[in-house]
């Protein structure tokens, strides 16, 4: 089922700016269940594809919000985030984030930070759930408050991939997010971005003047010196 | 004849493994060892337990003693091949919470889900449960919750 054809159909990114498909990827340490989840909220009607090439299952889903049909990726890191940090491409153009810690072991905890950092790098910008996955274990964690999600103004979703709770609720609400971040916002990293890629094509245009980069007033992307 | 199994671990020269079980007729506790033949540190664990645990010989011995922890008797033995100690062998099938998997080889790190993984089949509502529910909701009260998760204390040098 779980092909390893890596078409360039499927990392073909500019989909993504079409209204009625979005992209929602997932974050989080190994093995705090992040495919459990998505195989839950899926049940049997996933066909992952696996792109080993890119260490990523994409994971396609059809729903509806508001008579209209809406197309969406789901991006699991398949061991990628044994790296300790994800290819940019994997953040590219993503319209939400689901950032999931084991509410068993505190590493997965103290990492949120980390990952966080790198998203927030990528997509200043974009909603982002917390989930605190496998309560079946302890449920005493309901009753606990966990200060990274409200320091940082996101929601916090108690969840277990096991028995259910809030899995299916936890999705569609990242859905419903990531769509209106989609209508409502402009993102100013993109445009920064499509300046950026309008200015490679002039500049590689103009071969003759190799100064010409840093003759542009207050025109840094990166200083190197620095 | 029925026994009930009482504990089981290895011999490492020659390979087998023991059980210590309860004879329910003589109500006596005995020791069977059971060689694993032809395993070498390229065997698949899985097989060469379900191998055991079908040989007619120990089949009645084993009944009471399941496959995975059969699987891990197993994985113990053939980490010794590989020149691994029991130590290592026997962290690499426990769950420490605060280790950091992200380190782990493929490996290590397929050890460590096995065993989460006990805990989410024994918890887990399948789709042909006549409980299931696809959407279960509940409500987590945020304002209610009166306890500081501890893991927040030791941040007062301002990690997050």
């Amino acid at each position: 089922m779980a092909g390893d054809i890596a078409s360039l159909s499927d990392l073909d990114q500019e989909k993504y700016d079409a209204d009625e498909q979005v992209k929602i990827i997932c974050l989080g340490d190994s093995a705090v269940g992040k495919s459990k989840l998505m195989e839950r909220f899926l049940m049997d009607s996933y066909r992952p594809q696996q792109l080993s090439t890119y260490a990523l299952t994409l994971y396609k889903y059809t729903t509806t919000i508001d008579d209209k049909t809406v197309l969406v990726d789901f991006w699991d890191t398949a061991g990628q985030e044994r790296f300790q940090s994800m290819h940019p491409s994997y953040y590219h153009k993503a319209h939400a984030c689901i950032m999931v810690f084991d509410v068993q072991r505190k590493i997965t905890y103290k990492n949120l930070s980390n990952w966080y950092m790198e998203l927030r790098e990528y997509r200043p910008e974009i909603p982002c759930i917390v989930v605190a996955n496998k309560i079946d274990a302890d449920m005493k964690v309901t009753q606990r408050n966990f200060n990274f999600a409200k320091k940082q103004g996101l929601p916090l979703y108690f969840v277990s991939a096991a028995d259910g709770t809030n899995v299916v609720k936890l999705f569609r609400d990242a859905i419903k997010l990531a769509m209106s971040y989609k209508q409502n916002s402009s993102d100013f990293m993109d445009e920064v971005m499509r300046e950026l890629e309008n200015f490679e094509l002039e500049r590689k245009d103009d071969t003759t003047d190799k100064d010409n980069v840093s003759k542009i007033p207050g025109f840094y992307l990166r200083d190197p010196s620095s | 004849m029925t026994y009930t199994a009482k504990k089981c671990g290895v011999r490492f020269t020659p390979p087998a493994i023991v059980l210590i079980y309860e004879d329910a007729v003589t109500q006596k506790a005995r020791k069977r060892i059971m060689p694993v033949r032809s395993f070498s540190k390229f065997s698949d664990c899985s097989k060469a337990a379900e191998r055991l645990k079908n040989n007619v010989r120990h089949s009645a011995y084993l009944q009471d003693v399941s496959m995975r922890q059969m699987e891990r008797l197993h994985v113990i033995l053939r980490d010794r091949l590989l020149g691994r100690t029991l130590e290592q062998s026997l962290a690499s099938l426990r769950l420490d919470p605060n280790e950091d998997l992200n380190k782990l080889g493929d490996e290590e790190l397929s050890r460590k889900k096995a065993r989460m993984d006990q805990l989410f089949e024994q918890n887990r509502k399948k789709k042909d449960d006549p409980d299931f529910v696809y959407d279960v909701q509940v409500d987590f009260p945020q304002d209610e919750r009166l306890e500081t998760c501890s893991w927040d204390e030791e941040e007062s040098d301002g990690g997050f």
